[in-house]
């Protein structure tokens, strides 16, 4: 599948800031079931726009902006050729073993709840870990009502999870929280994701979950739509939670209060089919 | 477009590259046995040379000795070879004849004049000096060929699965030359990374015009490590495998464009360039050089026939 992905972030400052300095994840790579055919990062403000790879092998971009101004706005359109691996993550860049990704971190701390939905997966389906991820992502994605007013970019799985209502990131951090909690090592991956009901416009990008699985490697999950990772994902950046793999992260000196605004496009590009 | 008129586009490209080939691994090793055999102790550079150019049995079936006349006879002048420099040349204007209506002037006269001029060196020259200059003479006949497809053909379907042709067999190339520092045998009582280890280094390193590019890239002496690093991984250097690579995905992508469909080349050249994007070089070098370069010469192989498959027959 060809999808198109094209999304603008929008800053709009009250008192124009001296300056901003920022770090993006927005740029994905390939592995075995996507391929980036293009991809470009256009900014509103002239400045250097140095490329980088992060720890996890994620490329971020960063740059200084020097003010005064009032709007700042990230533009990044691409396109991306994908196709179905049945969830499985092949040939992507793997820097540490996977047992690195049972640390919990601030937004994937369990609580007593949480543990008790990660128990009970386990015992109904006896222990396998490939069942009982599947069973956790199917009832995360039926208790829980999504929903983006009570939640925000630092409520923790246990708070989301003791609302039952939440974003993609809350389920993908509860996910993670109870995997981990079984001794899965589990991360956190942001993306993009081709909605099959012709929806292409979005609030936002997109949330799941990589469990590491013995003899298959790393599977995706994707609870906010109950399924396991398609063709229909593209898999961006990846952290052990989403500060971690945070699309745009920073700092502005001077200034007063900032208001932000994302509008995300995600279509198929259509102009080939399959032989 | 026939597929019969872009297979012969295809093949014209592989053989004059495949030619300039050759003509690098001789002057190579040419350049390796300057060294006094008094301080190399035995050699076997000539054996290598046919090892590299991946033709040792049909070699050894001929000939019983692997020396400087048998060698240079073999892979450039001979007629049983076919592939040697003389049978690429004949290959590559027998396809460009049989398209020559899909050809530009310019690429018609660069390969036919070779192929008129390759008479002139008859069963091949009297001396060193002159067969120094014939390999010269070789190389620039495929950069003519390669400059006038690049400067005068329309760019569409025709340009596109030359320009395949010429990546495909260029990453199996730089791929085979790295190989031969494998084959060649470091004498017992040299050091790994002692002068004559460095001399052999250098020596692959211009054979693919790349000693320049290389201490510009990394400001340093020769490093194995680093000199596959330049040859594998950089994208910066057009011979690498890197650049083959998204040469091979960006000309098969305007194929599928064009034709508005794709199929398992298309997948399979993404998936190698991807596989080449996210290795690095130590990890390579831990499982073992010797072997993921043969383990990427077959895969570009397969994919060699992939593409033939799907659009050449």
């Amino acid at each position: 599948m060809r999808i198109r992905v094209s999304h603008t972030t929008r800053y709009c400052y009250d008192t124009p800031p001296a300056s901003v300095t920022q770090i993006l994840r927005l740029t994905p790579r390939n592995h075995d079931g996507q391929y980036v055919v293009g991809w470009r990062i256009e900014l509103s403000e002239d400045c250097l726009l140095h490329k980088h790879e992060d720890a996890f092998g994620n490329i971020t971009h960063s740059f200084t902006a020097e003010g005064p101004y009032n709007e700042l706005s990230i533009a990044v359109d691409g396109e991306v050729e994908t196709h179905d691996t049945n969830s499985v993550v092949r040939g992507a860049v793997e820097r540490f073993p996977p047992n690195l990704f049972l640390r919990d971190t601030a937004l994937t701390q369990p609580d007593a709840a949480i543990i008790d939905l990660a128990n009970s997966a386990r015992g109904s389906e006896g222990g396998k870990t490939l069942p009982l991820l599947h069973t956790l992502t199917t009832v995360l994605n039926r208790e829980i009502i999504f929903d983006s007013d009570p939640t925000h970019t630092a409520t923790t799985a246990a708070e989301a999870f003791r609302l039952r209502r939440g974003v993609c990131q809350d389920l993908t951090h509860i996910f993670i929280a109870a995997a981990r909690h079984l001794n899965i090592p589990t991360r956190y991956v942001g993306g993009h994701f081709y909605r099959a009901d012709g929806v292409t416009a979005q609030d936002a990008g997109h949330a799941w979950a990589e469990s590491y699985v013995e003899h298959l490697g790393w599977v995706g999950f994707d609870p906010a739509n109950g399924i396991g990772t398609t063709q229909a994902h593209v898999r961006v950046s990846v952290g052990l939670d989403y500060l971690g793999a945070a699309p745009v992260r920073g700092v502005h000196y001077g200034g007063g209060s900032e208001t932000l605004k994302v509008a995300v496009q995600v279509d198929q590009a259509d102009r080939q089919t399959q032989s | 477009m026939l597929s019969r008129t872009a297979d012969n586009l295809y093949w014209l490209s592989r053989y004059v590259e495949r030619a300039e080939f050759l003509a690098r691994i001789l002057e190579a090793t040419q350049r390796l046995t300057t060294l006094p055999l008094t301080y190399v102790g035995t050699s076997n550079e000539w054996e290598s040379a046919v090892a590299t150019a991946g033709c040792a049995s049909a070699f050894f079936s001929v000939y019983h000795e692997a020396n400087e006349k048998n060698v240079t006879d073999f892979l450039a002048f001979s007629t049983t070879n076919q592939t040697s420099i003389r049978g690429c040349f004949e290959l590559a204007r027998s396809n460009a004849r049989a398209v020559r209506t899909a050809l530009t002037v310019e690429m018609w006269d660069a390969i036919n004049g070779t192929w008129l001029e390759l008479k002139r060196y008859g069963n091949g020259p009297n001396s060193r000096e002159e067969f120094s200059r014939f390999l010269r003479w070789v190389q620039e006949s495929s950069l003519r060929y390669d400059g006038s497809a690049y400067r005068t053909m329309l760019r569409n379907d025709a340009y596109w699965f030359s320009r395949i042709g010429v990546y495909v067999e260029r990453a199996d190339n730089t791929a085979r030359i790295l190989d031969v520092k494998y084959h060649l045998l470091l004498p017992e009582k040299e050091r790994v990374g002692g002068p004559l280890d460095y001399f052999q280094w250098a020596a692959i390193l211009r054979s693919v015009s790349a000693l320049t590019a290389y201490h510009w890239v990394y400001r340093d002496s020769l490093k194995p490590w680093l000199v596959a690093d330049l040859l594998i991984l950089k994208d910066e250097m057009p011979r690498s495998l890197a650049a083959c690579y998204e040469a091979i995905v960006r000309n098969l992508e305007a194929l599928a464009g064009l034709y508005g469909r794709q199929g398992p080349a298309q997948r399979q050249a993404r998936g190698i360039r991807t596989r080449l994007q996210n290795s690095r070089m130590d990890g390579i070098f831990q499982r073992g050089l010797h072997e993921f370069i043969g383990e990427f010469i077959a895969e570009n192989n397969r994919l060699g026939s992939t593409i033939s498959e799907q659009f050449l027959r």
